[in-house]
């Protein structure tokens, strides 16, 4: 079966469009998260920053439709990731979004350019190419040992290779998770280089959550993410 | 070449090697416990049946049909009711039979029986039904003191041509036995291999073992230091143990001698492949207790697929949620569980068929040697097949519930960074 995504163009979409975004816990009803309006260009690279329990894990989450917002429209690439459903939904995350996690979280036991190839899989990308694909990314992200098992990796080519893999696929949109918590400085510094770089070399824009606040400068744009209570704090203050 | 389903699935074993060689060897071993059971049963039963060969009636005076027949065909015991050759001249000339053949048991040399018969029984006794006695080598006896050995005993004895033997009074290792060193047989014969009991046995003329049993008798009257010859011979050593008779084709003739024998007190009379099926039809029960074990045995490896399956998805959460966030859908992260079960439940009952043979080569090889019973334990092509597919679907089974723990599992709860 052929699943179509009504993907416009990208030139002139948004590669993100959220808008008047809520979110509830299911179980207390306490707002989570709220968000009247962000947008984010192709290319763009958007660092959002916020207090603990902001609700930035859940954006990501929402924005990669692994969570159904309270209320609210996520759009990527134009296409509004919650109306689809199951397996369309699935295919589109793998096809449409790249994700760079705090802990890499890769595939243990498997190589690393099997890990990249384990994001290529998913997509409609043809089989053939996989390999060579996954090298290349690689070799550009500085990784000399493609066939080396990820867990003999340093955690700094670990993360290297979760930049590979959350691109593997050309998304429209990379979301990134704390991607420099579990680095040193000068680690972090690197790592950030080369996902900014990889991005804005294949176009796609970058949403990072961060509570770093040293690397917010780098980014085309700074967005704080203020929690349900601070937003109601300043709205009280401000009446 | 590219990632698949199949190289996650694989190499998600191979991380997990012990705990899935323990779970592949479980379903191996209840496989090969069920195919061994399942192809013993119905060769045990097949041979038994051949073992009975063309005989429809063994006449004898033993106390029952089945002891006449294990003793008498099958070689279990000495018969202990002897029947004297004038009774059986008597039986002989009282019944149209198309043939019957006298033996006598009650001797052996060492752990074989030797059965005292005449040419008869190479010429009208068909040890499996539609088939000859063949020679492998030699000729068969046909003066006093001359032996053919059986295949089995031939080789197990490691008798051959020109040997000679002496003959023990008595069965196998039995108590108050004594050889009778005085008298040499030689091997004359040794048969080829027939499939049945009577491969383990060793044959000789009547007058040889009436011979003996006449200078155990002279002995007692004249002192140790005498000879004995056919001439010495009485009607009293004249016995044997058992009649071998068949009336060919008369159906009709067979129910007439058959009943008329069945209501004479003095004789007992068995009809073969009856008797060897009455007697599975009271170890069916044994052996139903037996399968049902096999099956217990076979539910509990199914229990330890779901028990290794489901306690590795712990481990696994992780990965299935990498995968998920990568595009996997559910159902696809709920096949490869099933793929995996399927995989433990396909090479488990290979290894299990293979276990079978092993298993079945070794029972062969006892049964042969101890009993004598040569059987096949082979099932068709497609009863393994059917083995296979029945491992296949019951780890499928087992799989359920670890897949469905993959497919509910929460990417959010799954990837949350552990605190």
């Amino acid at each position: 079966m052929t699943i179509r995504f009504d993907v416009q163009n990208t030139e002139t979409t948004p590669a993100l469009r959220i808008s008047s975004l809520a979110h509830r816990y299911a179980s207390s009803g306490t707002p989570a998260l709220q968000i009247d309006a962000l947008t984010l260009d192709p290319g763009e690279q958007v660092v959002l920053t916020g207090s603990s329990g902001s609700g930035k894990s859940t954006l990501l989450h929402l924005v990669a439709g692994l969570m159904d917002p309270s209320s609210g429209t996520i759009e990527i690439a134009g296409e509004d990731i919650h109306k689809l459903n199951g397996h369309a939904r699935d295919r589109f995350r793998g096809r449409s979004v790249g994700m760079v996690f705090q802990t890499h979280h890769l595939l243990t036991g498997f190589s690393a350019e099997e890990n990249v190839m384990a994001a290529l899989m998913f997509s409609d990308i043809p089989r053939g190419s996989h390999r060579d694909r996954a090298r290349t990314l690689l070799e550009s992200l500085g990784i000399p040992t493609p066939s080396q098992r990820v867990e003999r990796l340093s955690i700094g080519q670990q993360q290297r290779v979760a930049i590979a893999r959350a691109l593997a696929c050309d998304p429209a949109l990379v979301l990134a998770d704390e991607p420099t918590a579990s680095l040193d400085p000068d680690n972090a510094q690197v790592a950030l280089d080369l996902l900014q770089d990889a991005c804005r070399s294949s176009n796609a824009a970058l949403l990072c959550v961060t509570h770093d606040q040293r690397f917010v400068d780098r980014f085309d744009r700074h967005e704080h993410l203020a929690s349900p209570l601070e937003q109601l704090q300043g709205a009280l203050e401000g009446a | 070449m590219s990632m698949s389903d199949w190289n996650i699935v694989t190499r998600s074993m191979r991380t997990r090697t012990f705990s899935s060689i323990v779970t592949i060897l479980s379903v191996a071993i209840a496989v090969g416990l069920v195919t061994l059971l399942i192809s013993m049963r119905d060769a045990g039963e097949n041979s038994f049946k051949r073992g009975t060969g063309n005989v429809q009636m063994l006449i004898s005076k033993e106390a029952g049909p089945l002891p006449s027949v294990l003793n008498s065909m099958f070689y279990a015991s000495p018969p202990t009711t002897p029947i004297t050759w004038a009774q059986y001249l008597e039986l002989k000339r009282s019944y149209p039979f198309a043939w019957t053949v006298p033996t006598q048991l009650g001797d052996s040399y060492l752990d074989a029986p030797v059965m005292g018969t005449d040419g008869s029984f190479f010429e009208s006794f068909q040890p499996a039904q539609g088939t000859d006695w063949t020679l492998a080598t030699g000729v068969y006896f046909d003066e006093p003191f001359q032996v053919v050995v059986g295949a089995d005993a031939s080789a197990r004895l490691g008798l051959s041509l020109g040997d000679t033997i002496s003959l023990e009074h008595g069965a196998p290792r039995s108590e108050g036995g004594h050889t009778h060193d005085e008298f040499s047989f030689e091997v004359v014969g040794i048969l080829e291999s027939t499939g049945t009991a009577h491969d383990r046995a060793i044959f000789t003329s009547l007058d040889s073992s009436w011979i003996i049993h006449a200078h155990d008798r002279r002995e007692a009257i004249f002192g140790h230091g005498i000879t004995t010859s056919i001439d010495d011979l009485i009607h009293e050593d004249m016995k044997i143990t058992a009649v071998y008779a068949s009336l060919g084709n008369r159906k009709g003739a067979l129910v007439q001698v058959l009943s008329a024998l069945l209501r004479d007190p003095n004789w007992t009379v068995a009809s073969p492949a009856d008797t060897v099926g009455n007697l599975f039809s009271i170890v069916s029960n044994i052996d139903q207790v037996l399968l049902a074990m096999a099956i217990a045995v076979m539910l509990s490896s199914g229990v330890s697929i779901l028990l290794a399956l489901y306690n590795s998805m712990e481990q696994r959460r992780k990965q299935i949620a990498v995968l998920r966030v990568l595009g996997a859908s559910r159902p696809r992260v709920f096949s490869m569980v099933l793929t995996e079960s399927a995989i433990i439940g396909l090479i488990g009952g290979a290894i299990g068929i293979a276990l079978s043979f092993l298993g079945g080569l070794i029972v062969t090889n006892v049964l042969a040697q101890r009993v004598g019973i040569v059987i096949e334990p082979a099932l068709p092509l497609d009863g393994y097949l059917m083995i296979v597919l029945a491992s296949v679907a019951l780890s499928c089974i087992a799989g359920v519930l670890p897949a469905i723990v993959a497919y509910r599992t929460s990417v959010v709860r799954a990837l949350r960074p552990a605190m």
